[in-house]
């Protein structure tokens, strides 16, 4: 009896120490494909379609190798997946059309697993052994917020792309291409309640619930250690009633008791601070227990298998950027969407479309490539001032103009989108909306 | 009331999957000696591949059991031929599997990426559809996975205590020297149990694939509630592992309906800690083939 406790106790315990070396902690799987750093460097797929090339000269001389990870494996691959496109159409088109500063690109990608720790070491190694000329961040808060770190240790300009922890990045030269603002727990709901209250019937009672993700706890309930903003307290703050606050762990799969609590409290709204399926999951488990709410949003979510959830139409969320007009009445960001859609069906993804994130990726390469021909080298406090001097010109987000005081972050540009006939349209604030769209939700219904 | 009443319901028909996923864990554990990491990415893959038909061929996902089970049968009993091969014990399967759950993750990667994939609605209905009685509502997918592990755990029990099969299933796993002497050939026994674990995990992907979002990380989150399942069970008890699921999907799904879903794994836990300690052999020992 005690060997074979003792047996039962052991092989669980090499269970949890097998799972543990190969997730780092995190719901990850997969370390195999985790390339040895120095063979990573990835080469510009030739087979992507690109409009013909200026009249521009070759770039000549040596390569600038600019450095970066990204989540290729692990939990957040999904997303790495569009970055890792998105940059790749850019470094081939910018060759094409002559390079920086006359010199070919070269872009050196490594993998961070998805993991914090990861993204530090590759960054570490990239500036000190690699010596790379320039950095580009990686994808997901905590190793933006690891790989930041390192960049202001040794000096150098962190453009990135949607790390959610606003507060938390005050290092002089990083810049955030996702246009939340410094306070997205703040105008991020209120874009959301201010569309709620346009339609003339706005929701009574509100549900929320809020996966324990750092970012996400940030827009639902604000700063710790703060009483700043956070949807809940906003929405309280308009004498809604808040029906229902529910967090989940990130790594929930049973949705149902979930499912049963929202339809125990019976919101008119129902806002899920979620990311990813989240709200894709949810809104199966509520099916299947026959119960929707009158309205949604979803915070961050995968807005393909979003699109093809039963009961999802309605939904909202908020965007960047969409593919259609006012967002594409500039013809560069219609061919250069056409490049990265067929980058990301290249690779493989469902989804297609421009949206916040292939929106921000670009963008935060713009940044970059902006600040060096603007300073004229590769000097980084040089590029770090002209930024913030200048600003930056955006095919997505149009001109930005840094705030130091703020954190080197600008206004939110947040949209609110909505599920309608299937597709994603903008449908708030009205200048924004696609045509022929606005935003549908009446808590009677 | 009613808050509570769709908890326990929902935590039954929840515990039916959870027990479909761990039979083909507990069998091959009890019986054959062999802790099966690889187990949880077969899940994943047939999972994938239950995506894949349906989408390729615009077939009910249902359907796609004819062939995803049968292959997966293959694939099993292929598998232990090669434990055969380079003389598998109890540890050493833990490594060996490990590496088999590593190599399919990567791979269900390199041919699907790491995006989130889900069965479109016009072709899943299972998905949302559910039958009610009173308040409470019993959703169809689940409904339909929960018979297949009683029907699975039932006849699995019937063919191991009344079958000369079951006779050599059981007496390899108690002693396989003297069940060769009395002329079972273990091995043979042992390749057709684990294509027929493998086919468990075949179904039990089925349903992942009709009921969720699928993505390579999610078989990492089913390891604590299948581990906690099948100790709890007792190993190769297939009538303990159903009841054992049912139990932690009822503990798991009232405590989230009551204390909120962040108290859900570890009530899982709490319970994986007390069948160590209390009862580490199973809640049914008695027809445990271990």
């Amino acid at each position: 009896m005690r060997t074979h406790r003792r047996r039962r106790y052991l092989v669980v315990t090499m269970v949890i120490a097998l799972i543990a070396a190969a997730c780092g902690g995190d719901d990850t799987t997969d370390t195999t494909n985790t390339t040895a750093p120095a063979d990573t460097e990835t080469t510009m797929p030739s087979d992507t379609e690109t409009t013909e090339p200026d009249d521009t000269e070759e770039p000549t001389g040596e390569p600038i190798r600019i450095g970066g990870t990204l989540a290729l494996t692990g939990f957040l691959a999904a997303t790495g997946a569009i970055h890792q496109a998105v940059g790749e159409v850019f470094v081939e088109r910018l060759n094409e059309q002559g390079g920086l500063l006359g010199r070919p690109v070269e872009w050196v990608l490594l993998d961070d697993e998805s993991a914090p720790d990861q993204s530090a070491a590759a960054y570490e190694r990239l500036i000190t052994e690699d010596e790379v000329d320039l950095v580009i961040g990686p994808y997901g808060t905590g190793n933006i917020t690891s790989a930041m770190a390192v960049a202001e240790r040794y000096g150098y300009v962190f453009p990135h792309h949607t790390a959610s922890l606003t507060y938390a990045y005050n290092y002089a030269c990083h810049f955030s291409s996702w246009s939340t603002g410094l306070h997205p727990n703040i105008t991020n709901p209120n874009l959301i309640y201010d569309a709620l209250e346009s339609t003339g019937t706005p929701p009574a009672t509100i549900g929320f619930v809020v996966n324990e993700f750092p970012g996400t706890m940030f827009i639902a309930y604000g700063q710790d250690g703060t009483d700043e903003g956070g949807a809940v307290s906003l929405a309280e703050d308009r004498g809604w009633e808040v029906v229902l606050d529910l967090t989940f762990p990130t790594a929930t799969s049973d949705w149902a008791p979930v499912a049963a609590q929202i339809r125990d409290a019976d919101p008119d709204f129902l806002y899920i601070a979620g990311l990813g399926v989240n709200a894709s999951n949810i809104i199966t488990a509520m099916q299947a227990i026959d119960y929707s709410p009158a309205g949604m949003f979803s915070q961050w979510p995968a807005p393909g298998p979003l699109l093809q959830t039963e009961g999802a139409d309605g939904i909202m969320s908020v965007t960047i950027f969409e593919e259609h007009p006012p967002f594409t009445d500039n013809p560069d960001a219609v061919e250069v969407s056409g490049l990265i859609n067929d980058a990301l069906a290249e690779a493989d993804i469902p989804y297609t479309k421009v949206e916040t994130q292939a929106a921000a990726s670009w963008t935060a390469w713009e940044y970059l490539t902006q600040a060096a021909e603007g300073a004229g080298s590769l000097d980084q406090a040089a590029m770090c001032d002209w930024l913030l001097e200048n600003g930056a010109d955006t095919l997505f987000q149009g001109h930005i103009e840094f705030r130091p005081d703020e954190q080197n972050y600008f206004e939110d540009l947040s949209k609110l989108k909505q599920i309608q006939d299937r597709d994603w349209w903008v449908v708030y604030p009205e200048e924004f909306a696609a045509p022929d769209r606005s935003l549908i939700y009446s808590p009677d219904e | 009331m009613d808050l509570i009443s769709q908890g326990v319901v929902s935590g039954v028909l929840v515990g039916g999957l959870y027990a479909l996923m761990s039979l083909g864990l507990s069998l091959s554990w009890g019986a054959l000696k062999i802790i099966n990491l690889a187990h949880f990415s077969f899940i994943l893959l047939s999972a994938y591949f239950v995506y894949q038909l349906t989408l390729s061929y615009q077939i009910d996902p249902l359907v796609t059991m004819v062939l995803v089970v049968p292959l997966f049968f293959g694939i099993g009993a292929l598998m232990q031929v090669f434990f055969h091969m380079v003389k598998v014990d109890e540890f050493k399967s833990l490594i060996i599997t490990f590496g088999i759950f590593i190599i399919l993750q990567s791979l269900i990667r390199t041919i699907w990426s790491a995006d989130f994939r889900r069965i479109g609605s016009e072709l899943n209905p299972y998905a949302t559809e559910s039958i009610h009685i009173g308040a409470v509502a019993f959703p169809v997918s689940q409904l339909v996975a929960f018979a297949a592990a009683v029907l699975i755990a039932v006849g699995m029990s019937l063919l191991l205590s009344r079958t000369y099969f079951g006779k050599a299933v059981r007496a390899v796993a108690q002693d396989r020297e003297m069940a060769r002497a009395f002329g079972v050939d273990p091995r043979r026994v042992a390749v057709i149990l684990s294509g027929l674990t493998t086919c468990f995990s075949a179904l039990a992907g089925l349903f992942v694939a009709v009921g969720q979002t699928i993505f390579p990380g999610l078989a990492v989150s089913w390891f604590g509630i299948v581990f906690s399942v099948v100790i709890l069970g007792g190993l190769g008890n297939t009538v303990g592992t159903l009841t054992a699921g049912v139990i932690v999907g009822v503990a798991s799904n009232t405590a989230a309906v009551t204390w909120g879903p962040l108290s859900a794994p570890l009530v899982t836990f709490l319970i994986l800690i007390a069948a160590l300690l209390f009862r580490p052999e199973g809640l049914l020992t008695r027809r445990s083939v271990a």
